[in-house]
């Protein structure tokens, strides 16, 4: 079955992904961080019956303990949980979805973490689908809840509609320009968060950017999103601006098609290495220099992280070999 | 633990991300998380409130408010673990603390009353009663369920109400 994020999605030349999460607890039950191992069985059971009786086929259900630490990073690497949740050895089991678009995280920080993600910029469609998942669910496994404070999550900070909506932009041209850290500290101001989606957090890499909401009290699910989605369709319009300005310096043209030449090129290619040259192919090819669909771009993005590139290559043993695999699925990709 | 970057306080942020397919975990005291600005953008994969929120919650509450003689019925947890964890116990938490945790909530969201999506299924809890109101209106139940000769339910809020009484002179 294909992948979600093999998918063409709306507005994707800048928006790379949506992802709403919704956090439920069960009632009678103690927080994850404090159940043993029979809880978290328990729990499982519970959640496992509720999905596959309510949501039928095309999910499969895993224990994390089942996974090796490599799998469960390359989990993560893929969007399909948290990293908190990648460090799990443990019962906490795991539901996904055929096309990896649904997942279900049991006893992350809540006993119930559901994930829905689409390609391209699809808040609407996203959160439609994780309330129908919450509804089939909740009628099975009755979710905690106070008509005052709302669903009642383990953090205080998730309490009201326990609901996290974010949406993945790449912002290669408002990053060359240097608004990037302007826009940053608006964003904050207005109630949202922002942060680098890959690499660390004083270094983020590949101009890639979560912006999510940040309140969960007091605000309806919808209102969140719709605050959400029109600051996100500001900032890639300001993206597209920056963009056509950028692409007519010969300087941003340069970088474009030297790290193109580079990566179909490269015989060795280390992580920070690629993200730093395939910010600049990706925004060639969202701005029509290059004529590369920019989800195949994407899905690439995901294929050659480390954890995800050694668990898909089992003869892989050193750093250089992961190094050298890496660069020949990004020479195949790009030719 | 202490603070990785001065080594000095406890640690009370703890973030996990992923950096180059590793997982990294950074362990910082309050003034260090946020003076490199941890409680503004959350790094890596994902957020990690649990441990900012939990300095947070710390810091809004005055000192005199934390004992430890009061814990939740289901889990065992004292407001004072809610306030080191920066999470809550068990649901039961959110309505044997509600009083001493609606004031950081309040902060925190700027608000305290929800407004989003009800559930179907989900459990209801009553609004705020003192326990006293709580007793008569179980009471009026129990009469009420007396009066039509349906004992079964009657008993079973007598208890309710023998088990509140006794809560309350506690």
């Amino acid at each position: 079955m294909s992948k979600w994020y093999a998918e063409k999605g709306e507005q994707n030349d800048v928006i790379i992904s949506t992802r709403i999460r919704l956090a439920r607890n069960i009632d009678g039950f103690v927080y994850p961080h404090l159940l043993d191992k029979e809880g978290k069985n328990r729990i499982n059971e519970k959640v496992k019956k509720a999905v596959f009786e309510k949501l039928g086929d095309g999910y499969s259900f895993c224990e994390m303990s089942s996974f090796t630490p490599l799998q469960a990073v390359s989990l993560a690497e893929r969007h399909l949980i948290s990293a908190d949740f990648a460090s799990r050895r443990d019962e906490s089991g795991l539901i996904i979805s055929d096309d990896e678009s649904v997942s279900i995280m049991i006893c992350e920080e809540d006993h119930v973490k559901l994930q829905v993600m689409k390609s391209g910029f699809a808040l609407g469609e996203a959160f439609a689908r994780a309330d129908e998942i919450d509804d089939s669910l909740d009628s099975s496994l009755s979710f905690s809840f106070d008509e005052r404070i709302g669903y009642l999550t383990s953090s205080p900070a998730n309490l009201g509609t326990a609901m996290r909506a974010s949406v993945f932009l790449h912002l290669p041209a408002l990053t060359l320009c240097g608004q990037i850290s302007a826009i940053a500290s608006t964003v904050s101001k207005l109630g949202l968060s922002i942060s680098g989606a890959y690499g660390s957090r004083k270094k983020p890499s590949g101009d890639i950017y979560q912006i999510s909401n940040k309140i969960t009290l007091g605000i309806t699910e919808e209102t969140a999103i719709s605050n959400l989605e029109s600051i996100v369709r500001q900032i890639a319009n300001r993206e597209r601006g920056a963009a056509e300005r950028e692409i007519k310096d010969p300087s941003a043209e340069d970088k474009i098609y030297r790290a193109y030449g580079l990566l179909k090129n490269a015989r060795l290619l280390t992580t920070e290495e690629f993200m730093s040259l395939i910010t600049y192919v990706r925004f060639g090819a969202y701005a029509g220099l290059l004529d590369i669909p920019v989800e195949k771009i994407d899905a690439l993005i995901i294929e050659v992280q480390p954890a995800t590139v050694s668990v898909s290559n089992e003869d892989i043993n050193t750093v250089t070999e992961r190094d050298a695999k890496r660069a020949e699925i990004v020479r195949k990709a790009l030719d | 633990m202490l603070c990785q970057n001065c080594g000095k306080n406890d640690a009370v942020t703890h973030i996990k991300q992923i950096i180059n397919g590793e997982m990294d975990e950074v362990h910082l005291c309050r003034d260090c998380a946020r003076h490199l600005g941890y409680d503004d953008i959350f790094s890596g994969f994902d957020f990690d409130f649990g441990g900012f929120f939990g300095s947070l919650l710390g810091d809004m509450i005055s000192p005199r408010l934390i004992g430890e003689t009061e814990r939740c019925d289901k889990c065992g947890c004292s407001f004072n673990d809610i306030l080191r964890s920066g999470k809550a116990g068990c649901s039961e938490c959110y309505t044997k603390f509600y009083d001493k945790l609606i004031p950081s909530i309040k902060r925190i969201h700027g608000q305290a009353s929800h407004t989003g999506k009800v559930g179907s299924g989900a459990v209801r809890r009553e609004k705020t009663e003192s326990a006293g109101e709580k007793i008569e209106q179980l009471r009026a139940e129990m009469n009420q369920a007396v009066s039509v000769q349906d004992f079964e339910k009657a008993a079973l809020l007598r208890d309710e109400i023998k088990a509140l009484e006794g809560g309350e002179s506690k």
